[in-house]
């Protein structure tokens, strides 16, 4: 009878060791991390073409194009955004250029070919469109996942792929969302779809990946759409001449280069 | 000199991988008179066609960016005109040092439509009669040379023939001159008589007459700060030649300082200089300016997604302004005599609706000391990614005639813009 004792608190200690280590690999902040890692922080710097679609809600088309270079300071950390404007004529030869600062507001500034005027634009609100497109500020550089408490609501498949299921909740009030239920591509944690609601459980924007390809080795969402349900729009972005670990130096993501565009990567 | 020329010989890049792109647009700018009453020659204060052509073309080394304007004006006497707005080449030598050669439109410093340190020619004529944002400023033909290290960035701009302000010249914009009304001065035009055709002379082509202007700049923290001297030229005709009986450009030196950064979820910036009038360094020659110096203080932010306010505050401080008064109350007693502080305030709004496709904007600048005004309000629509269609109105006002925009104050205007960007 002891004997019996013994070995059934063995294996119920066994057993709860195994679910602890399951329960581990489900933890839903270390998928958040992941997923947010390969989704913005893939490789240490990255060039891409990018041409953007809005459609308004008539159907009406808008394009965007312009050449984007990004350099990981630190994984997961900061990181440099370097913007050349292609398309629509009007801001043609515009040079934007961010300072992402995950813990801090990022800084950003503008320079102006025409007049030759560079100008630090105030960047309070990460939740403003950029460039008039259904993605924000944040759905371009990335909201940090520390600043959200995640649930792990189980494995589901999504067009045949399986995914984790993972709810977000914003840890202090934002106008962004109220929550967010994203869904992972459990092989390579890219972000397959990802639905934003509103306070009172609406849902406000889907984001969508619709073709994904590996350049160099990594896993890259190279078609992705983001619609806006309130607003009936939605803005397809298309990354074309994607390049990795070209050897991007901080010194480009500054004002001598916002004026001179680095064109040795932009033509 | 020679050197120079040689210097550039020897960088000429060789454009082995070339890529060569044109653009441009074409705009049609109305624009009408609201008062009655302006001496000017026409009740049109735009009606131009214009076309611009752009031309860009990089080699592994070097680039080089044109930009044309071609128009016709038929706001007074029918005209075709042509201008090159930009022309120029910009390579690198070392890794260190970035040249910029040509025809260019520079600037620098901190203000929003408040230039303390930013002595490159501005077009004001074109900002009041509606045209584009890059008309603000008039090309300047110059070598930019910038020389980059750990330290900071040195800015070196040679500009060899004086390059003035473009200002309202009587024919479709009204302005003050002191000597008209028998010399109790008055806001003229072309139509009380051709010859207030406002054509000042510039500064006779001399090495000695060009201008320079340098820049010193470093990253604090979260400031970009900068230090600024120019010599050279006010580039409003501030001062006269009673012999030649002429407006003319007085001599100046300039030393200024400037910081701008994010901070309070928003940006500020603070820039003075210290204008040196140097040919009325005591403040006693009544034809020339006196020296003075100027402070702003200004902060952006954006309040909402997509609304974004800022305000300025400009000091401007005359120097031996008892001087001043003095000459003012023996020559023209009945005239105008401004206070020793010069106050101005300034405020944008800008409004982006509807996905950016739609733009509203006002900025107003109000002079408590001077008591006069000028807004500037539009609104834009940018109906597809080519086709955009512009409103907007120019509004001065004044208790007095002669200051900075009082002068202006019978030039209201409201026009009407069309543009087709190409690529």
């Amino acid at each position: 009878m002891k004997n019996a004792t013994r070995y059934l608190s063995a294996s119920l200690l066994v057993l709860a060791l195994f679910a602890a280590s399951a329960f581990a690999a489900y933890d839903a902040t270390a998928i958040m991390k992941k997923s947010h890692l390969s989704y913005y922080y893939a490789g240490n710097d990255g060039i891409t073409e990018v041409n953007m679609t809005l459609t308004n809600k008539r159907g009406k088309e808008r394009k965007r194009e312009f050449t984007m270079l990004r350099l990981d300071l630190k994984e997961g950390g900061k990181q440099d955004y370097y913007t050349y404007f292609r398309k629509p004529s009007d801001v043609a030869r515009l040079t934007f250029m961010v300072h992402k600062i995950p813990d801090g507001n990022d800084l950003r500034w503008i320079y102006i070919p025409s007049i030759d005027l560079v100008k630090p634009i105030s960047a309070d609100d990460k939740n403003s469109s950029f460039v008039g497109s259904d993605f924000t500020y944040e759905d371009v550089s990335g909201r940090h996942w520390t600043e959200d408490n995640h649930t792990f609501k189980g494995v589901s498949q999504l067009n045949g792929k399986p995914v984790f299921v993972i709810e977000s909740v914003p840890k202090k009030p934002y106008k962004g969302f109220a929550k967010k239920i994203s869904y992972i591509d459990t092989t390579n944690y890219l972000p397959l779809k990802e639905e934003y609601f509103n306070k009172r459980g609406k849902m406000i924007r889907l984001f969508t990946a619709n073709k994904i390809e590996t350049i160099d080795g990594i896993p890259t969402v190279m078609v992705r759409t983001m619609e806006n349900l309130k607003k009936g729009s939605k803005t397809t972005v298309a990354f074309s001449k994607i390049s990795y670990n070209v050897g991007l130096n901080k010194g480009i993501f500054t004002e001598r280069y916002l004026k001179n565009p680095p064109r040795k990567y932009i033509k | 000199m020679i050197v120079l020329v040689l210097l550039l010989l020897a960088v000429t890049p060789t454009f082995a991988q070339s890529d060569l792109n044109i653009s441009g647009f074409l705009q049609s700018l109305y624009g009408g008179r609201i008062d009655k009453n302006n001496p000017t020659n026409t009740e049109q204060t735009a009606s131009e066609t214009r076309l611009q052509l752009r031309l860009e073309h990089f080699g592994d080394r070097g680039e080089f960016f044109g930009r044309l304007d071609f128009y016709y004006d038929g706001a007074d006497s029918s005209q075709y005109d042509w201008e090159l707005r930009e022309g120029y080449m910009k390579f690198r030598m070392g890794n260190n040092f970035d040249f910029k050669v040509g025809r260019q439109i520079l600037t620098w410093g901190t203000g929003d439509l408040i230039f303390i340190n930013d002595v490159f020619a501005k077009d004001y004529y074109s900002l009041f009669i509606g045209r584009d944002d890059q008309y603000l400023k008039a090309p300047q033909n110059a070598l930019r040379m910038e020389y980059y290290n750990p330290l900071g960035a040195f800015s070196l701009v040679w500009t060899p023939r004086f390059e003035p302000n473009r200002l309202p010249r009587g024919e479709r914009l009204s302005y003050f001159n002191p000597m008209a009304d028998s010399g109790r001065g008055a806001i003229v035009g072309t139509a009380i008589s051709p010859s207030y055709y406002f054509d000042p002379p510039v500064p006779e082509p001399k090495f000695k007459n060009s201008e320079i202007a340098t820049r010193y700049q470093r990253r604090v923290g979260n400031f970009n700060t900068a230090l600024y001297f120019y010599h050279g030229f006010y580039k409003n005709p501030f001062g006269f030649d009673p012999v030649k009986m002429t407006a003319v450009y007085p001599k100046l030196n300039l030393y200024g300082a400037s910081l701008r950064g994010a901070v309070f979820s928003g940006v500020l910036w603070l820039e003075g200089g210290y204008y040196d009038s140097r040919q009325d360094t005591n403040g006693d020659n009544p034809f020339m300016p006196n020296s003075s110096v100027s402070g702003l203080i200004g902060f952006e932010r954006q309040v909402a997604s997509d609304l974004t306010v800022n305000a300025q505050w400009q000091l401007s401080y005359m120097l031996d302004y008892d001087t001043y008064k003095a000459q003012q109350q023996q020559t023209n007693p009945q005239g105008y005599i401004r206070d020793e502080v010069y106050h101005l305030l300034t405020s944008r709004i800008t409004q982006k609706l509807n996905s950016e496709t739609i733009i509203l904007s006002g900025f107003v600048f109000y002079s408590p000391s001077d008591a006069d005004v000028y807004a500037l309000v539009s609104a834009e629509y940018k109906y597809t990614d080519e086709i955009s269609l512009k409103v907007g109105s120019n509004i001065f006002d004044g208790k007095h005639q002669s200051t900075d925009f009082g002068q202006f104050a019978k030039n209201d205007n409201v026009y009407l813009k069309m543009t087709y960007g190409f690529q």
